[in-house]
């Protein structure tokens, strides 16, 4: 499974951070950095999770 | 395929946008889509189906998010009425200055702002809560952060309201605020970089505009959407934090126990008590939806309220819980027209619970007062007889 990320839409709200921290983070510039873009079936659910609560859809995965 | 239930509900009734709950029950219990004859709207009542219909831009155009034509075609050319692609450019502009990632040097400065005027307003003891919190405050960041002086700053509260009442349908109360709409937008159509306090992001978007960072002739006009879009909303957002916060002690405790809960009390405010009624869309195409069709070029309304209380997606939908946190509610919308100042909403709002949860132990309110407007639904005042303080 694969986090994809539409930087073109990313306002950098920030709360794919706050429900996966071990997969993403907002950089000093507060642009988002994906720390992991290939996750694993134990990672599935965080990834889901930061997908869902995007205010702007900006995050799928594939 | 089916034609959707109907109803004869008016969602534009005094009593209904008063106290909308007990028909969104009725809606939602009759259909994820239903017909409303007196409002020739197809409404959505389930929090899947908004959703839904919040990401499908191709099938549900923004070009109709009013209920009345002449709102619609002034809103032409702006993010907020755009489809994609036109909408991803207008809208990166318009965020530019918006997003939380321009806003971050902002915190510090709003948390204090917020805390000052919280402990003035314990000292005090008893005030009236919209005036002197819900509306001083977002009043006084949104003017500071575009620099707004003198006169615009006066007319702020009512420019603001107005703007939003207009996209209604055309009942009395959007006729009446078509010319207060018309004085925001006529002064809109005219500021220049020099009405604008130096140093302030009103006058940052005309720069860009100069140095051609964004199309000519756009400042005035994103200036438009920051005052019209993100002050009756926010004013709205305060006043019910305070009133649901006066009115269960036992959820402020809960906060005053934990600030982590800061930002989770927001999203239950927000998800139990949305500052917006009813938003509207226009179908492209016949859409299909749980068997029943939404015809081409119907006028949708999506009730954000609804959805929020659907028990299909929320326990016990009907309660407010500060501990719920409820961060896919619906009330900022969601996906690309997603609500773009919700960054600075949250800096806000945050730093005011934050601030009562420090400095207050129990706020007793008296009861609210509302009166009916078309899109907005806020407290107009709030009695707090005593703050027992921390």
């Amino acid at each position: 499974m694969k986090i994809v990320l539409d930087r073109a839409r990313c306002e950098g709200h920030g709360l794919c951070e706050e429900a996966a921290p071990r997969l993403m983070h907002l950089d000093d510039d507060g642009e988002l950095v994906l720390d992991r873009e290939e996750v694993d079936e134990a990672d599935a659910a965080l990834a889901n999770a930061a997908v869902r609560v995007c205010p702007v859809a900006a995050l799928r995965v594939a | 395929m089916s034609t959707p239930p109907t109803s004869d509900i008016d969602l534009f009734a005094d009593e209904v946008l008063l106290d909308p709950y007990p028909v969104y029950a009725e809606l939602r219990e009759q259909g994820p889509v239903v017909h409303l004859r007196k409002n020739d709207v197809h409404a959505l009542t389930r929090y899947d189906v908004i959703r839904g219909a919040l990401a499908d831009w191709e099938s549900f155009s923004s070009t109709s998010i009013a209920f009345n034509p002449m709102a619609n075609e002034a809103l032409t050319g702006t993010s907020l009425a755009s489809d994609p692609p036109v909408h991803t450019q207008l809208r990166a502009t318009l965020t530019e200055n918006l997003s939380p990632r321009a806003l971050r040097g902002l915190k510090g400065k709003i948390e204090t702002k917020a805390d000052a005027l919280v402990a003035e307003l314990v000292e005090k003891g008893s005030f009236e809560a919209i005036d002197a919190l819900a509306r001083a405050f977002p009043l006084e960041v949104v003017a500071d952060l575009i620099g707004f002086t003198g006169h615009v700053r006066d007319n702020m509260l009512r420019w603001g309201q107005a703007a939003m009442q207009v996209l209604g349908p055309m009942n009395q109360r959007t006729a009446e605020n078509f010319p207060v709409a018309g004085e925001l937008y006529a002064w809109c159509s005219q500021v220049e970089a020099a009405d604008l306090a130096e140093g302030s992001v009103g006058r940052g978007i005309f720069e860009a505009e100069a140095r051609g960072a964004i199309p000519p002739n756009t400042a005035g006009h994103i200036i438009h959407q920051y005052l019209g879009a993100g002050v009756d909303t926010t004013m709205a957002a305060l006043g019910n934090l305070v009133a649901l916060l006066g009115s269960h002690p036992e959820q402020l405790d809960l906060i005053r126990k934990d600030p982590s809960l800061v930002s989770s009390a927001f999203n239950e405010v927000l998800r139990f008590w949305p500052p917006i009624n009813a938003w509207g869309r226009r179908a492209t195409k016949d859409v299909e939806i749980d068997g029943v069709v939404i015809p081409e070029g119907a006028q949708v309304a999506i009730l954000l309220g609804a959805g929020n209380r659907d028990p299909r997606h929320y326990e016990n939908p009907d309660a407010f819980l500060v501990e719920r946190n409820p961060i896919d509610h619906l009330s900022f919308g969601y996906g690309p027209h997603g609500c773009a100042g919700q960054g600075l909403a949250r800096l806000e709002a945050h730093a005011v619970i934050d601030a009562l949860a420090r400095r207050v132990k129990r706020l007793a309110v008296g009861p609210e007062v509302r009166v009916p407007s078309n899109i907005t639904r806020s407290i107009e005042e709030l009695p707090v007889l005593e703050v027992i303080p921390a």
